[in-house]
């Protein structure tokens, strides 16, 4: 083999592993300088959910349900629209680390960046349930629903379920 | 029209615009037939008598052994969090039977309607190619409202949900584990089978399972946790988003 | 015009005047070198890049315990051996740009030797996997393994690697040499279904290429390349090529007890492409010989509807090959090779050509771009009759003012290139070609016996630019 071959080789493979090193890096530390800021917002939004725990819980929403990314961030008010990524958090569930999206003022997009399970396997994030916020879920409370899905209904429980009435408004 | 009867020691309904009389009298046959055959809350069903010890598994038919087969291979793909028996010992076949119940249904609502809705005891599934929602999701804290609807992707034929407060309830926390953090877990997906089978496993197994499932199956899973606090899947927040009447 | 050979080793600074080297041949060397090196720097490139999307995916921040390193080179031992499988399903896709820069035949040398790093890597990968998992899992092997089992996509991913080394193993040269070719070639054949079915699992299972990720991108584009190149060089190509000028053969002439001259017709066949010395692909599409494509050469220079490839029977598929029926249809792919005047890179040609070998030669002595007097060939064979097509070229030779040497007889004991009785006499390849200095040589015969020829040619300080060689061994 020719020597330019070798050189360029080796040349081409350092600059490639370099940047695939960088990319890999940079996404930690990039994720720990940004701030998210959901304090000021969730809270209030949040109030008009159907449970009231959960507007209590907003700002530490993570420490509830596996990703506490956001109680370790500066709050503050007015939250500029774009798309913020939490620092990545360790929890009793592995390494979690959320993105948060505000659009005017609100939030309208929570997702998981980075997770792993719980003993500690990197795993492919795009199917990972991450947290929804009650205000997410409220807007889809008015659809027109064709019928309800819950827990095992005994024959007691139905009498008094949505299912029953949609069966009765059926007839 | 819309059909509604009780089997299984619960409520089902049968929502399409082209069903006949002689499908929907098949379906309730079909359920009658799983409904004496494996029922616990009949002492005469075939179950009863295998949990009684009158009758070994062996001996038992080919579809109880099926079932049972079907049972324990799911216990196996959810590393013990779905499980064929209760604490007890008994071999409990409910956790498939319902469901497998429910696809036999599927099958013969497909070859009979082009455009229908089953509901069984809170686990629904639905044609392909027809209306596919908007279907409510039951708020555990409030089981007279919706605590969100959902649109499902075009695939998704069933959505299974599944709770540990709920009295009668076929889910038995496994003692090894931490007491589940969820008070109802629902799942969608491609058949009622995966759906069921994996909702009752997230509730027993907890945040081990859920990882697991959403990992290797592919579903879209809604949980609520004791806080009240929501989690879901890409899928299962476009469902929801897609559900919503504006926007 | 056959000459005795001589053997008394001329001095290189003899007699004729060495023309100077054509400026153009030299841009032309310059251009396919330059090619070359990159195509070497493309292949280490693509195994980095392999590493890199690991790298990326930030995949180093799991090397904190001992089940992460292990389960961590493991997923590199897997995305690099894929990217070797890959790369040697390019190589051998036969893709025209690749066969002109360094070769099919070197090309195909490189796929073997990718083979066996190939495989260590892939069943590294698996071992590594199910050990790293387990460490982390605090799990038994066999209870991991069972685990795995059950992941999605997993049973097809164990079947790929069984299929992988089915095929490396049919494919190792002690292994390959018992077995019949039809066996072997149908067992590669699965490497497309191991390729294929090795896939799912990395999309579904592979944290690395993730939905979503620029890491997944690249690697789906890394299988369209791959197979793509299949799809494209190996099937379409050949298929519209063949319609398009619709060959058949027209009769058989035997011209010895061991070879047969096919002789073709077809529409258009000056359009082919193909210079003298050039080979392809042929594939005669009747009962007993549709499946097997064979490498030939052309052994004259086509025309508009007539072209001619001859063969030397060396095992069942040519000889089926040889027992067509007139009027049985004929596809192919090619031109390949680079043993043509396009290689070339000096003033004098030097050809030495064994058995069956001399099919090229004479396309290459038939092609215009030679110049009078400036060739000299060498026909070995172990018996008068083994020296096929001898009176053509010997008639060939004369017109083109060429010098034609046979070396006849038994190689003897001793080894060599040569026939016993010429080593014997003092013969060697300076005093066959005094200008060996200035001359491209070309190789043609069997792999062993072309070895030896470029060994010497080596020892006689030829440059390894100016060495051509062309296996005819398939």
């Amino acid at each position: 083999m020719r020597t330019r071959a070798i050189l360029g080789s080796a040349l081409a493979a350092f600059s490639i592993l370099a940047i695939g090193w960088e990319a890999g890096t940079s996404n930690g530390t990039l994720a720990t300088t940004t701030t998210t800021d959901t304090g000021g917002t969730a809270s209030g939004t949040t109030g008009t959910g159907s449970s009231s725990s959960s507007s209590s819980n907003t700002t530490d929403s993570g420490s509830t349900s596996g990703s506490d990314s956001s109680s370790s961030t500066t709050s503050t008010s007015g939250a500029a629209d774009g798309t913020y990524s939490g620092s990545v958090e360790s929890t009793r569930f592995g390494d979690v680390q959320v993105q948060v999206t505000i659009s005017g003022g609100a939030i309208t997009d929570v997702t998981a960046l980075k997770l792993t399970d719980h003993d500690g396997r990197s795993v492919q994030i795009s199917n990972r349930a991450a947290p929804i916020l009650r205000q997410e879920v409220l807007a889809s409370q008015s659809a027109n629903v064709q019928m309800v899905g819950g827990a095992t209904y005994t024959s007691e429980a139905y009498l008094s379920s949505l299912q029953s009435a949609l069966d009765q408004a059926g007839f | 029209m819309r059909h509604h009867w009780t089997t299984m020691g619960t409520e089902a309904s049968i929502v399409g615009s082209d069903l006949t009389a002689a499908v929907i009298a098949e379906v309730e046959r079909g359920f009658a037939d799983v409904d004496a055959r494996f029922s616990l809350y009949r002492p005469d069903s075939e179950l009863s008598r295998v949990a009684a010890g009158s009758l070994r598994l062996d001996d038992a038919s080919d579809d109880l052994r099926g079932a049972y087969a079907r049972a324990l291979a799911w216990r196996a793909r959810t590393d013990g969090a779905f499980t064929a028996h209760r604490p007890d010992g008994v071999v409990d076949l409910s956790g498939v039977v319902k469901a497998l119940a429910m696809a036999d249904a599927a099958a013969l609502l497909d070859a009979g309607s082009r455009d229908w809705q089953l509901g069984v005891g809170g686990d629904l599934c639905w044609s392909a190619g027809g209306t596919s929602g908007p279907f409510g999701i039951v708020d555990p804290a409030d089981r007279s409202a919706v605590l969100a609807a959902v649109v499902p992707a075009a695939s998704r034929r069933a959505l299974a949900t599944s709770g540990s407060a709920e009295r009668g309830e076929h889910i038995w926390t496994r003692l090894d584990l931490p007491v589940s953090p969820f008070v109802q877990v629902s799942v969608l997906a491609d058949d009622i089978v995966t759906a069921d089978v994996l909702a009752t496993a997230i509730v027993a197994g907890g945040e081990a399972t859920l990882d697991l499932a959403t990992e290797r199956w592919d579903v879209d899973v809604l949980t609520v946790d004791r806080a009240g606090e929501l989690r879901a899947t890409p899928g299962m927040r476009a469902a929801i988003r897609s559900a919503a009447p504006v926007g | 015009m056959t000459a005795t050979l001589p053997h008394v080793a001329a001095t290189p600074e003899v007699t004729r005047s060495a023309p100077t080297i054509d400026a153009g041949r030299r841009r032309r060397l310059q251009r396919r070198r330059l090619a070359s090196d990159l195509l070497v720097m493309a292949f280490w490139a693509s195994g980095a890049a392999a590493a890199a999307l690991y790298l990326a995916s930030g995949g180093l921040a799991d090397w904190t315990s001992a089940g992460g390193i292990v389960t961590g080179v493991g997923i590199l031992a897997g995305l690099i051996g894929t990217d070797f499988v890959l790369v040697m399903l390019v190589l051998a896709a036969r893709i025209p740009v690749l066969d002109a820069v360094v070769g099919h035949d070197r090309a195909m040398a490189v796929h073997r030797r990718l083979g066996k790093p190939a495989l260590y890597l892939l069943l590294a990968h698996g071992a590594l996997l199910l050990i790293g998992y387990a460490l982390t899992a605090q799990l038994d092997l066999v209870a991991q393994f069972v685990q795995l089992w059950e992941l999605p996509d997993m049973p097809l991913a164990f079947l790929a690697i069984g299929l992988f080394v089915a095929v490396v193993v049919t494919s190792l040269v002690a292994v390959r040499r018992k077995l019949p070719y039809e066996f072997w070639y149908g067992v590669h054949l699965l490497s497309y279904a191991a390729v294929l079915t090795a896939l799912p699992h990395q999309l579904s299972v592979g944290g690395v290429l993730a939905e979503g990720t620029v890491q997944r991108v690249y690697w789906i584009g890394l299988y369209i390349v791959a197979i793509g190149s299949i799809v494209v060089f190996r099937v379409a190509e050949p298929i519209v090529s063949s319609l398009r000028h619709r060959m058949r053969v027209e009769r058989v002439e035997w011209i010895a007890p061991d070879v047969a001259s096919l002789h073709l017709t077809g529409r258009r066949l000056d359009l082919l492409g193909a210079r003298g010395g050039q080979y392809f692909f042929w594939r005669f599409w009747s009962g007993r010989t549709w499946w097997h494509a064979h490498p030939i050469s052309l052994s004259a220079e086509p025309t508009a509807r007539r072209a001619r490839i001859t063969v030397r029977v060396l095992g069942e598929g040519t000889r089926r090959m040889t027992r067509v029926a007139p009027g049985t249809p004929v596809s192919f792919s090619g031109p390949f090779g680079l043993f043509t005047d396009a290689a070339r890179t000096s003033p004098r040609l030097a050809i030495v050509a064994a058995g069956i070998g001399v099919t090229p030669v004479r396309a290459l002595l038939e092609s215009g771009d030679l110049a009078h007097g400036e060739a000299t060939i060498l026909l070995r064979g172990s018996t008068d009759d083994a020296v096929f097509l001898a009176d053509e070229l010997r008639e060939l030779a004369g017109r083109r003012g060429a010098r034609l040497f046979r070396s006849v007889g038994p190689r003897g004991a001793t080894g060599g290139w040569l026939s016993a009785a010429d080593r014997a006499r003092g013969v060697t390849i300076r005093s066959i070609f005094p200008e060996l200095a200035q001359s491209d040589l070309y190789i043609c015969g069997p792999q062993a016996w072309t070895d030896a020829v470029v060994a010497d040619a080596r020892a006689a300080g030829v440059h390894e630019d100016r060495i051509h060689t062309e296996r005819f061994d398939w």
